[in-house]
């Protein structure tokens, strides 16, 4: 189907003040990717807006991964991955062949399925990105470091410990380090790939929670498999399969009452 | 539809829609009866109407306990969450369908033994039968998820407000020609209030079917032609 259509539903009776009014922070326009001969993502457009949560949904192998992996050109480390088409940071196409990556990773932040500390302290985790784009005095990068932690709600629990190595802390707070990490830099877009999976209900509801007062600052993409999550923390939601993007709208309206049959099939377990 | 990957979840909806069938099979016989009962001052089938109340609460209780439980359990979304909130809405409609029966069967016992005009009777028997009808097709429009003919329910409601309000005059002028009818004819009138109570219930339930099936909510104003309230109209009598 063609994914210019389903655009269509974008505005559908969506809630006051969430949904209309806020510019797309990313634009995605005639999408394709492959993985070298697969075609693994196909026409794809789709805006996403500034300081929302957009979440992902869809089956393993959709594509969803793949299109979170184009907004900070991460594919680009792999020979045979490459993307046609344009995606939009703020009116500039980020795939361009003479844009800066290490510019752009530090402006669209990443968080993974596994917590991926540094082998090094808790501090020096979260300092480890401000150094490597900006040099700045010392007492500059503690108050980065501190305002991070604060942020990724992690700096009560840390701050007697900063020098202690952060593989030593547990799944959900090595997971809101690695997001301190990630909003130390001061990116403008936050990704989120599936980071909640490999944790257990109370620290995932801490990275919800999180989520939620972040998207105050951030544009926020999340792919997720658990869609009561998506309900609970995106406001626009995007079903895909088979590389396509089916179905993209209001979050309550594409989990209430979605238009297309196969959306419909998957959020109500019918999938099959 | 086709079914849920899981299929325990089908077998949870599936006993959610059964209890309302019975419930609305239990709520509908209520009514058949009391109004039954009424016309033939039949006071053995007005008791067994009450007692059978006590079944309907019980599914009542029942259906939402089990709704919550799967709410809880399946964390249903679309269709499927609005099915379980439909099963609690209709449930709670039926349950006061057969309060309002129950009412009507204990002024049957009340009115026994005292006059009876047969006239006035009947006016409350065509109520009911409209009303019956109007019960039988939303429960029909339920089971098969068939939206049109519930709001074909919902547009017909204004017929028996009609008959509601025609009757209530009668009764009216019935008081007012012998103080003696009064009692009867004030037991007769809850008797018809109850019955056309009903008939607002069937129209509740029309329009959880709406909800049910397009996933959005009956925003127009109902017809309405029940003109008892309007003081005007009945003090020009």
């Amino acid at each position: 189907m063609n994914a210019v259509s389903s655009m269509v539903h974008l505005d559908r009776g969506g809630r006051p003040g969430t949904n209309e009014g806020a510019p797309a922070r990313i634009s995605v326009r005639n999408l394709d990717f492959y993985y070298g001969d697969f075609h693994s993502l196909k026409n794809i457009t789709i805006d996403f807006k500034d300081r929302h949560v957009t979440a992902l949904i869809g089956p393993s192998g959709c594509g969803k991964s793949t299109l979170l992996r184009c907004f900070n050109r991460i594919y680009s480390l792999y020979p045979d991955q490459r993307a046609t088409g344009e995606i939009l940071l703020d009116g500039r196409n980020i795939l361009a062949p003479n844009v800066d990556v290490n510019e752009l990773r530090s402006r669209v932040g990443m968080v993974f399925q596994k917590p991926t500390p540094f082998p090094m302290s808790i501090y020096d985790n979260v300092a480890f990105g401000v150094r490597l784009y900006e040099k700045l005095p010392k007492a500059e990068v503690d108050a980065r470091v501190e305002s991070a932690l604060r942020r990724a709600a992690l700096w009560d629990e840390v701050k007697d410990k900063l020098r202690q190595p952060g593989l030593g802390l547990s799944g959900g707070q090595q997971q809101r380090l690695c997001i301190a990490r990630t909003v130390a830099q001061g990116p403008e877009v936050i990704l989120f790939d599936e980071p909640t999976s490999a944790l257990d209900p109370i620290s995932t509801g801490k990275i919800e929670e999180l989520i939620e007062h972040l998207r105050t600052e951030f544009t926020i993409v999340i792919v997720t498999h658990n869609m009561q999550q998506a309900a609970r923390i995106s406001q626009y939601t995007g079903f895909m399969y088979l590389g396509e993007l089916v179905e993209f709208g209001a979050t309550n309206n594409l989990f209430m009452n979605p238009v297309k049959k196969q959306t419909h099939d998957y959020v109500t377990g019918r999938f099959g | 539809m086709s079914e849920h990957i899981v299929s325990s979840f089908d077998a949870e909806l599936e006993g959610l829609r059964s209890s309302i069938a019975e419930m609305g099979g239990i709520a509908e016989k209520q009514l058949a009866d009391a109004v039954t009962a009424l016309v033939r001052r039949d006071t053995s089938l007005a008791q067994a109407v009450i007692a059978m109340d006590q079944r309907l609460d019980a599914l009542q209780r029942d259906v939402e306990e089990r709704a919550v439980l799967t709410i809880a359990r399946r964390q249903p979304l679309a269709i499927d969450l609005r099915e379980v909130i439909a099963a609690i809405r209709i449930s709670g409609d039926l349950e006061r369908v057969g309060d309002m029966s129950k009412n009507c069967a204990k002024r049957v016992l009340a009115i026994a033994d005292g006059f009876q005009a047969q006239k006035i009777v009947t006016g409350v028997q065509n109520i009911a039968d409209l009303v019956m009808e109007q019960l039988k097709d939303v429960l029909d429009a339920y089971a098969q998820h068939d939206l049109a003919r519930a709001l074909d329910v919902w547009q017909r409601d204004g017929q028996i407000d009609a008959l509601y309000t025609s009757l209530f005059r009668e009764l009216l002028t019935y008081m007012m020609e012998d103080p003696r009818n009064i009692s009867f004819c004030a037991h007769l009138l809850f008797v018809a209030k109850n019955v056309e109570r009903i008939g607002d219930h069937a129209t509740n339930i029309a329009e959880t079917i709406n909800y049910l099936v397009t996933g959005q909510n009956l925003t127009a104003e109902r017809p309405k032609n029940d003109r008892t309230t309007a003081p005007v109209d009945v003090a020009a009598e």
